[in-house]
């Protein structure tokens, strides 16, 4: 593979120019703070009036809480996938260009790993048109943007990335250091070039980078024994039954741990269709905590029992998700702790298999 | 690239009363080149779908050796079911497949086949009992072992006389409540276990049926001395997509709609027991 070196500057306060600019040639998802301080992916509007307004509440802070990473770009919480009319299905394929630009670290490794699940086996259209035609810069965090639950440098996703991303952007309080890391990158900046100041001395600023990094590392203050976690978890005997039933004792079963989690890809498919027989096929994202989710038409239901479920959720992410592909599920995002009414979380299941503690 | 989730409509052709609540299906799809390309194996499953009432899994009960029949029994029990039993021959299904791996054939030549179904267990089955008669030569002796709630719940009773005056054959049926003409056995499918004899050397069994059985059946064949290795069955999961996609049919690293559905029992041992379910 080749290597990209190239370092650039960004002016942080050319970024909204920046983005008005590409915004012909691309959709652009960038996370946008709401009244209630919420933050979220939103794609910018065409209009150049419109687009000045919602740019005045991007959100490109170092540790923007994004509430939800941008997998709902590609596998929308709620997609078509034919309209019907009568005995027709007719296949709705989305393509567009994106740019998605603020993504985090350990997003961005959900979005790879998830690119991998919808390839393997039977190719996914649906996902693989949405996300071909892909630019993703992203944003390292310099603080945890949900302290406490944040624990990236555990699982080794963040808070910055050796590969994997187009544009990489370092912050440096005046300015972003922009490192590429792809052709498209390279070839994003290169047209941007006005953006993309090509003035650095190599040297320092991979000093002043390394020494950036290395401080947001230190800032991310919850450490769990993830390695030690997926190895126990490797072993065909391991089945910390009594875990799970505690937590199963404890879980609302909301499915707020799977909507927010950037690499749950489970769904259903329903049909609405009207008394003239036109409508659609849809799917809408499902999870496995649901008593629903598992049970046939006859009734039987082989995870009717609660603690199943919780199970199948960690053992998802921690023992059959690195058997089948060599990677957990599990990005240190920390969403499902931050998320959970009743404060349960992976950080916390794995810091009671692997220090025998109580803290669910 | 291929819309996996792209169903295709069929005509429905001949429809057969099996019982109270189960019918089979005859369907030919309407676009030649589909019909050509749909290639099966005994065991493959399809997604069947009606427009508005949505889709559910059902397994292929016609046999590859027979072509251009494409046959589904369907017991009606939930929301697409109830929607397909409203149909008429001439009507359209619209399908998807085929998914999903197969049971042994060709690897088990020269080898005994016994079967165990249980009500409307003996659709998947079916396909491959077929499948062996149109070779019957290449296989040992073929034993059928089927279980219904009442006599009147047996499927496929234009077709089990049949199989019966088939040479070295032999087909058990059970019941579990009698009414007053039935003559044969009562009691659950286990109990005919012990009217034949079944022999753990060189032979394959195939098993399909509620959970219950499923274990009693596992607990009994390996008493017998059958080998996890040579005990066949082909599970039950909601299989949403058929395709590993939407994960509701999965269980441990597997999923059902495409690594299985059928899996030896060795495989199931495999699995989580609390989630096996057999």
């Amino acid at each position: 593979m080749k290597m990209y070196n190239d370092i650039r500057i960004l002016d942080k306060k050319k970024i909204k120019d920046l983005l008005k600019s590409a915004n012909s040639e691309w959709n652009i998802y960038a996370p946008i703070e709401g009244i209630g301080g919420d933050v979220y992916f939103d794609i910018l509007p065409k209009d150049d009036k419109i687009v000045d307004e919602v740019l005045n509440n991007l959100s490109i802070k170092n540790n923007s809480n994004i509430a939800l990473s941008p997998k709902d770009i590609f596998f929308p919480q709620m997609e078509v996938l034919f309209n019907i009319d009568k005995d027709d299905f007719t296949e709705t394929i989305e393509s567009s260009p994106k740019l998605i630009f603020g993504i985090k670290s350990c997003d961005l490794k959900a979005v790879l790993f998830t690119d991998e699940f919808f390839k393997r086996n039977y190719e996914d259209v649906y996902y693989l048109s949405r996300m071909k035609n892909r630019l993703l810069i992203s944003i390292g965090c310099l603080t945890p943007p949900r302290p406490g639950s944040c624990f990236c440098t555990s699982t080794g996703t963040g808070p910055f990335l050796e590969e994997g991303y187009d544009i990489q952007l370092v912050d440096a309080e005046d300015f972003f250091y922009a490192e590429i890391g792809s052709e498209k990158g390279q070839i994003f900046a290169d047209k941007y070039s006005e953006y993309f100041d090509k003035r650095t001395d190599g040297d320092t600023a991979k000093k002043d980078i390394n020494k950036i990094k290395t401080k947001a590392s230190d800032a991310v203050n919850l450490k769990v024994d993830f390695d030690r976690a997926v190895e126990l978890m490797q072993d065909d005997d391991f089945f910390p039954n009594d875990n799970y039933k505690r937590i199963g004792e404890r879980c609302i079963y909301c499915g707020a741990c799977l909507y927010t989690c950037p690499t749950c890809t489970c769904f259903s498919i329903s049909d609405t269709v009207s008394s003239n027989k036109e409508g659609i096929r849809f799917r809408n994202w499902d999870g496995c905590v649901f008593e629903g989710y598992t049970r046939e038409a006859s009734g039987h239901n082989p995870r009717y029992e609660k603690y199943l479920r919780t199970a199948r959720r960690y053992e998802h992410k921690l023992k059959y998700d690195f058997k089948v592909t060599g990677t957990s599920g599990c990005v240190g995002c920390g969403r499902c702790l931050e998320s959970c009414p009743v404060n349960i979380g992976m950080s916390k299941f794995i810091v009671e298999i692997t220090e025998g503690k109580r803290i669910i | 690239m291929k819309n996996i989730y792209q169903p295709y409509p069929a005509k429905i052709e001949r429809i057969v009363d099996e019982t109270f609540n189960i019918k089979t299906y005859t369907v030919k799809f309407i676009n030649g080149d589909i019909a050509k390309s749909f290639n099966y194996k005994q065991g493959q499953f399809v997604e069947i779908s009606i427009p508005g009432a949505g889709e559910a899994p059902f397994s292929i009960t016609s046999t590859p050796s027979r072509p251009g029949n494409l046959e589904f029994t369907i017991r009606k029990i939930g929301r697409v079911t109830t929607k397909i039993f409203e149909l008429k021959e001439g009507d359209l299904l619209h399908i998807r497949g085929p998914y999903g791996n197969s049971f042994p054939f060709e690897e088990v030549e020269g080898k005994n086949l016994y079967f165990i179904a249980g009500g409307i267990g003996l659709a998947p089955l079916r396909s491959v009992i077929n499948q062996a008669f149109d070779h019957r030569p290449r296989f040992g002796e073929i034993k059928i072992l089927y279980g219904a709630k009442s006599p009147a719940e047996f499927c496929y009773r234009e077709e089990i006389p049949i199989w019966k005056k088939l040479p070295d054959t032999e087909v058990l049926l059970t019941v579990d409540n009698p009414d007053g003409e039935w003559q044969g056995n009562v009691g659950v499918v286990t109990t005919l276990m012990d009217k034949t004899k079944l022999s753990p050397l060189n032979s394959v069994v195939y098993v399909c049926g509620p959970p219950v059985m499923l274990k009693f059946v596992m607990l009994k064949l390996i008493e017998m001395g059958f080998k996890d290795g040579d005990i066949y069955v082909t599970l039950e999961r909601y299989m949403q997509c058929g395709v590993g996609k939407c994960g509701h049919c999965n269980i441990g690293d597997k999923f059902v709609c495409v690594d299985g559905p059928v899996f030896s029992y060795r495989d199931i041992k495999v699995f989580p027991e609390r989630e096996r379910a057999v």
